[in-house]
């Protein structure tokens, strides 16, 4: 005998494919009908022998059903899931013992026919496992149960079926055999190939056994026949114990993708040990199946992505984003949106309809700071507030509004703080000064903790403290403010320093940089006084046509995101034509574009004839909320400085020089844009 | 040509389906219940996968759907692919899956996510905006504007009908 014919056979183990419906519905079993009972179930699984991938044992939601039903060119295989409670009882499961408590159910079914009747029984597995339905996470673990039996032998080479001298005659022979019987199977023919037909396997006898062919549905790409083989030998080397010592002709069939079984292989073998599987308790098991770092261990795979209702949309409307950038702006950076972080002081009119246009962005992180309730009047415009809310009578407006962001989006990070913003002129007196002062407090950290102010209130003195704010901790600020039917939004300059290109000049327009562009008060000549007192209710609470505040809140966002993916961001410089209307056409058409087009300082928008403009100003030196004397100040004596302010704005002019500014020249101050004279409130 | 009614839809997968069963491919008709839209066709397979390093990720099974499109009067394909411990594959994995390398931008122009019309979950899918500007350019030589829809589309997403497909003369 050569060494080649002393070759062990070899088997292709089988590896597991779990699709994700299977672990849908261990999830929904385990939720409606096992709850906390943790008792095996009866599954079902599948393999093909038709076109076979690797040697697949797959498993799917029909694994539950009563009755097996494969899918077409596919075979049952009998299982169990063992699902446990816990974690630690799936770690804790003796494994040895559950694979032996397994085996001896195989070989019961071996040993008392069972299998003859139904050789699918051959096909046996389980599954241990467990699912963390909260972090939708699944432990799991396959095992093919398999007796240790003496080795198999090959006698002679590996031969194809369509090699075989007869050939014609066995595929002829196999057409015969139903689909659902080819899982296990006799091919006979007698000695003379007169005879050549296709058998179940009950019909064995073992005085044939030359003249047989044990088929079988082989789900092996591999030379190698699957693991099932040793399983059938292993029972008819039971059934028939005749059979030791004589050499055994194995036909996995395996059909292509054209239905023809030209590649099945023939493994002929011989096995020499005797061997009684009967007596289960000394019977030794394999069948674990090795994790994918080829260990022997159990699997995790998380289902997150699939399962978690807050990751299923998390996903989406990143995705519409990305189609954004892969369609049409490849080089937009979704990372840097994702990860700024914006407070918006006001969660009125405004302070909604921006926190919605930020979720649509896919800004995650979303701070509101607002005092008011949600009122019956509100819900119609503030688009995060409804009926309920206002009947409650209760629900504060920065709060509910949170909670609203993250029932729209729940991987939303948002967060509300009900508090005053303290104003210039807007006295405190001595029983507010401790709320005031922690009022203060959590408006400092806030914008501190995030990368953008947004500035939606109703009133134009309470813009000061942010806007004061914002400059000192060198953010990007964005503003918006409404007329009845008029808005401005605008970028204020930012105090960041940093050295850099500065703009590029361009004929017939001006250029100013990012850091010497205004904030909202740079234009202004008066400090912001008590705006609401000496004034007729419709102004107090200001009258807008309602499609105001959406154009505007619209325009701040996408303000703030031109600002974002432009490359020196806030330091970006702003253009505006110079001189004349026909002019100034031409020379806007000049304006340098970032990645989603130009960048401009402000955006000034009329309803009455829907016309914006887009001036751009300069800082200001005496400005009374970005000026030096004023960062300074707030630096050197920080709250002291505050509270003073708020008992006078008059000292906010002292301070900066505005009042001697405009004792002296008031009369050369000429402001042409009386046209778009803007009311600073929003609704309120 | 090249809008689909929901009865031709129907007659035209049922026949698609025959062929199919002719020409021993696996095919299968998913019916939810007889309703506008709620039966589609289904097809899986299982392809080799590569990371991004190279090496192999294993098996994927990717199973693809033709379902009508209410909205837009044609088939539409949609697909998920998984791996062999059930996880999905995310639309940049799936991409990679499909199309390496150079022609991956074509792909992103009908590449998508869309809730599945039956299923009511996010799929995989290849938009249908331009499905029926293309089908009627292959109006005339197919009679059956699904089997058209799936051999034209199909490939985009490794998924290629054998020829015979072609040669089967049971168009009605």
């Amino acid at each position: 005998m050569s060494v080649e014919k002393e070759m062990i056979l070899q088997f292709a183990p089988w590896e597991s494919f779990v699709s994700p419906t299977f672990w849908h519905k261990l999830a929904e079993i385990k939720l409606d009908l096992d709850r906390l009972s943790d008792s095996k179930r009866s599954i079902t699984g599948h393999y093909t022998n038709r076109n076979a991938s690797a040697c697949l044992l797959e498993v799917d939601y029909t694994a539950y059903n009563r009755t097996a039903q494969p899918p077409k060119f596919s075979h049952s295989a009998i299982g169990t899931i063992y699902n446990k409670n816990t974690i630690e009882e799936f770690k804790a499961l003796d494994k040895l013992h559950l694979l032996a408590d397994e085996g001896k159910e195989l070989l019961a079914d071996m040993c008392s026919g069972g299998v003859l009747r139904d050789p699918s029984l051959l096909t046996r597995f389980f599954v241990i496992s467990f699912a963390d339905l909260k972090c939708h996470s699944y432990y799991y673990w396959f095992a093919f149960p398999c007796p240790l039996t003496p080795t198999l032998k090959l006698r002679g080479a590996v031969q194809k079926l369509r090699n075989l001298p007869n050939s014609d005659s066995y595929i002829e022979a196999l057409k015969s055999l139903p689909a659902e019987s080819q899982n296990f199977f006799i091919l006979y023919a007698n000695k003379e190939q007169e005879v050549v037909e296709a058998r179940n396997l009950s019909s064995l006898d073992e005085n044939d056994v030359e003249h047989y062919y044990f088929g079988f549905a082989d789900p092996s790409e591999y030379e190698h026949p699957a693991w099932l083989m040793r399983n059938y030998a292993a029972f008819l080397l039971q059934q028939c114990p005749s059979f030791v010592g004589k050499t055994l002709k194995f036909l996995g069939l395996r059909y292509n993708q054209q239905m023809q079984v030209d590649d099945s292989r023939i493994w002929q073998v011989i096995q020499t040990e005797a061997c009684d599987l009967s007596q289960a308790g000394e019977v030794k098991f394999v069948g674990w199946e090795l994790n994918k770092n080829g260990k022997m261990g159990p699997r995790m795979v998380c289902m997150r992505d699939s399962m978690d209702p807050a990751k299923l949309a998390e996903n989406s409307v990143n995705l519409n984003l990305k189609l954004m950038k892969w369609r049409l702006v490849p080089d937009l950076n979704l990372e840097v949106i994702s990860q700024t972080k914006c407070l918006l002081f006001g969660a009125g009119t405004l302070g909604c309809a921006v926190a919605r246009n930020l979720l649509s962005w896919g800004f995650k992180n979303i701070t509101l700071l607002d005092n008011g309730k949600v009122g019956f009047s509100n819900p119609v415009r503030q688009n995060l507030y409804t009926h309920a809310d206002a009947v409650a009578g209760n629900r504060m407006k920065a709060t509910t509004a949170a909670q609203r962001l993250r029932e729209i989006n729940p991987s939303a990070e948002t967060a509300g703080h009900v508090l005053e913003i303290p104003m210039p002129g807007h006295t405190i007196g001595e029983s507010l000064l401790a709320q005031t002062r922690e009022h203060l407090h959590v408006i400092e950290q806030q914008v501190q903790d995030h990368d953008v102010i947004f500035l939606l209130t109703d009133s134009r003195e309470s813009r000061w403290l942010p806007t004061l704010l914002g400059a000192a901790n060198q953010k990007i600020v964005i503003n918006a403010a409404l007329g009845f039917d008029s808005y401005l939004v605008m970028r204020h300059g930012t105090t960041r320093e940093e050295a850099g290109d500065v703009g590029q000049e361009i004929e017939g327009l001006k250029c100013i940089n990012g850091d010497q562009l205004g904030c909202y008060f740079c234009n202004d000549v008066t400090a912001p006084g008590n705006s609401l007192k000496d004034r007729t209710l419709d102004q107090q609470c200001t009258v807008t046509r309602p499609g105001v505040s959406n154009i505007a809140a619209s325009y701040a966002v996408e303000l703030l995101v031109a600002l974002l993916q432009h490359p020196r961001r806030e330091l970006a410089p702003a253009y505006y034509a110079q001189s004349g209307r026909g002019k100034s056409e031409e020379a806007a058409g000049k304006v340098p574009e970032g990645l989603l087009g130009i960048l401009p300082h402000s955006i000034r928008g009329m309803l009455c004839n829907f016309e914006n403009i887009l001036p751009a100003t300069q800082k200001f030196a005496q400005c009374i909320a970005c000026s030096a004397a004023v960062l300074n100040a707030y630096k050197k004596e920080g709250h002291a400085f505050l509270l003073k302010t708020f008992e006078t704005a008059k000292y906010l002019e002292d301070l900066t020089g505005i009042s001697e500014f405009k004792r002296l020249n008031s009369e050369i101050i000429d402001f042409d844009d009386d046209e778009f004279d803007m009311s600073e409130e929003d609704e309120d | 040509m090249g809008d689909l009614s929901w009865k031709d839809f129907m007659s035209q997968a049922k026949q698609f389906l025959k062929i199919s069963q002719q020409l021993g491919d696996s095919w299968m008709l998913e019916e939810k219940d007889s309703n506008e839209p709620n039966t589609f066709l289904k097809f899986n397979q299982k392809m080799k996968c590569q990371s991004e390093e190279g090496y192999s990720e294993g098996l994927v099974n990717v199973e693809y759907h033709v379902v009508y499109s209410v909205s837009y009067q044609v088939p539409m394909l949609f697909f998920q692919a998984h791996r062999s411990d059930g996880s999905l594959l995310d639309l940049e994995a799936t991409w990679k899956l499909f199309m390496p390398e150079t022609k991956a931008r074509g792909l992103y122009q009908i590449l998508t996510q869309m809730d599945h019309p039956v299923l009511f979950r996010p799929f995989m899918a290849l938009h249908p905006c331009r499905t029926a500007e293309v089908l009627k350019q292959f109006g005339q030589p197919s009679d059956n504007q699904v089997l058209t829809f799936i051999s034209l589309y199909g490939p985009h997403v490794q998924l290629h009908l054998k020829n015979a497909y072609g040669l089967v003369q049971e168009y009605t």
